[in-house]
């Protein structure tokens, strides 16, 4: 069924293994510290990137999230959600609050023609990794205006608001998709192999 | 053109987006902090939604690593959050107090010490007496109860709420300190949440020196969890503002 791909990068470690770790980088564990680098920089990287697009900043947001991670790993909670949730939060939110404050309005609209297309360039850029493939298909799953709305914002770094005017569509329309297409994702991402 | 209010709930999919402006995502927060299935629902989603950076995936520049792992290495780290929790009776009765690892309850201990010495004398204005006289005959119970806990969280932006809670007696007392000044116009009003919904447990006691007198907020229902927020100065039916306390009570 689903064969490794020869070549693949190791998959990140799963959630249990995040909060495992941790629970050592909260006691000062600096090799934990280097667990959770090695493990995750590199998605963390590749979301502040798409979301913020400037490399020197990218890097910069990048290096913020991975600090927030040593400061504040005693703060997670695994009552509150899984860990590598509470990560892809963290480096979501950075990156959205820095382009949001950072750009002026003119530049924001320049990037709103440029997000049109994110999402085809996404899937150019994806790599022949098992778990990329399976959210490629269930993105491919959502109706035209849950995938956009979804993939504007998640990527795009916009507001709803935001991405009902790129859309032309009416606000509330856009807060159903986006709710309905992240409930039919977590559905399929739960229930495929 | 329909005028209504717009459903919370249906902001759970802009929120697990990071979608929501800065006003919007604190309404939709403190929405969630009463309402356990939507927690539920948020947290699916945003796992959902943190999903999809499995498809941009890419290596940072290779020095990244060791500038990131060296500021660490310059970088203090945050201490846990203070829910200490504690018996009771040990340090209240003089059992003595735990040795230093256990300073963060030492600490508590001593705050909430002299936090009901000082409550115990302002409550004793010779007028109010009466009036306090039950009260103070439930604060001594919790106080006393062989299960009593101490708690004590951080308030937002600054300031801190100390609780002793008994199961037992299904009651909670609560004093705080140093929390925002407010004007004549509003108050402090405490809440609980949970199944039961979300019940007044009344206004705090204004501030006497940045503390306020110990409060008695009876009628507990397990998996409650107990919320200050700020309140037009009569107190309101709902609240209105985003909690600056929240403190998850343990179940028994």
């Amino acid at each position: 069924m689903t064969a490794e791909l020869p070549g693949e990068r190791p998959r990140a470690a799963s959630g249990a293994d995040l909060a495992g770790l941790l629970a050592k980088v909260a006691r000062g564990d600096d090799a934990a510290f280097a667990g959770v680098y090695d493990q995750f920089a590199t998605i963390v990287y590749g979301i502040v990137r798409r979301v913020v697009r400037d490399p020197a900043q990218s890097e910069e947001v990048t290096q913020e999230v991975l600090l927030e991670v040593w400061r504040t790993a005693s703060r997670f909670d695994p009552g509150e959600g899984s860990a590598r949730s509470w990560l892809m939060t963290l480096a979501h939110r950075r990156a959205v609050d820095r382009v949001r404050s950072a750009q002026a309005s003119a530049e924001r609209e320049a990037r709103a023609a440029v997000a049109a297309t994110d999402y085809d360039v996404v899937a150019e850029e994806v790599e022949n990794r098992l778990d990329a493939q399976r959210v490629r298909r269930c993105l491919d799953a959502l109706t035209e205006l849950q995938r956009e709305s979804v993939t504007l914002a998640y990527y795009g770094g916009y507001t709803y608001r935001e991405v009902a005017a790129l859309l032309g569509v009416a606000v509330g329309t856009v807060k159903t998709r986006m709710r309905d297409g992240l409930i039919r994702l977590r559905d399929c991402l739960g229930t495929e192999p | 053109m329909r005028l209504r209010r717009t459903d919370p709930h249906t902001l759970a999919g802009a929120y697990a987006l990071d979608a929501l402006g800065e006003a919007d995502r604190e309404r939709f927060e403190h929405h969630l902090g009463g309402c356990e299935s939507c927690k539920a629902e948020a947290a699916s989603l945003r796992d959902a939604a943190g999903r999809l950076a499995e498809v941009t995936a890419a290596a940072p520049p290779p020095q990244l690593r060791g500038q990131v792992i060296a500021e660490a290495a310059r970088t203090r780290q945050q201490a846990p959050p203070v829910r200490v929790t504690e018996r009771v009776r040990r340090s209240w009765h003089g059992v003595g107090w735990p040795a230093a690892p256990r300073m963060a309850v030492a600490i508590a201990g001593v705050g909430i010490l002299v936090a009901l010495a000082l409550g115990a004398l302002l409550i004793n204005d010779q007028h109010r007496l009466h009036i306090y006289d039950t009260q103070r005959s439930q604060i001594a119970a919790v106080l006393n109860a062989p299960d009593a806990d101490i708690m004590t969280v951080r308030a937002r932006p600054h300031g801190a709420a100390t609780v002793v809670m008994s199961h037992t007696a299904r009651a909670l007392v609560l004093t705080t300190a140093r929390l925002p000044a407010l004007p004549a116009s509003e108050c402090y009003q405490v809440w609980l949440m949970g199944r039961h919904g979300v019940r007044s447990a009344g206004r705090l006691p204004s501030p006497k020196q940045g503390m306020t007198a110990p409060m008695i907020v009876a009628g507990l229902a397990a998996g409650d969890r107990m919320g200050v927020t700020v309140e037009p100065a009569g107190g309101a039916a709902r609240p209105s503002s985003p909690p600056v306390v929240m403190l998850d009570l343990p179940t028994a």
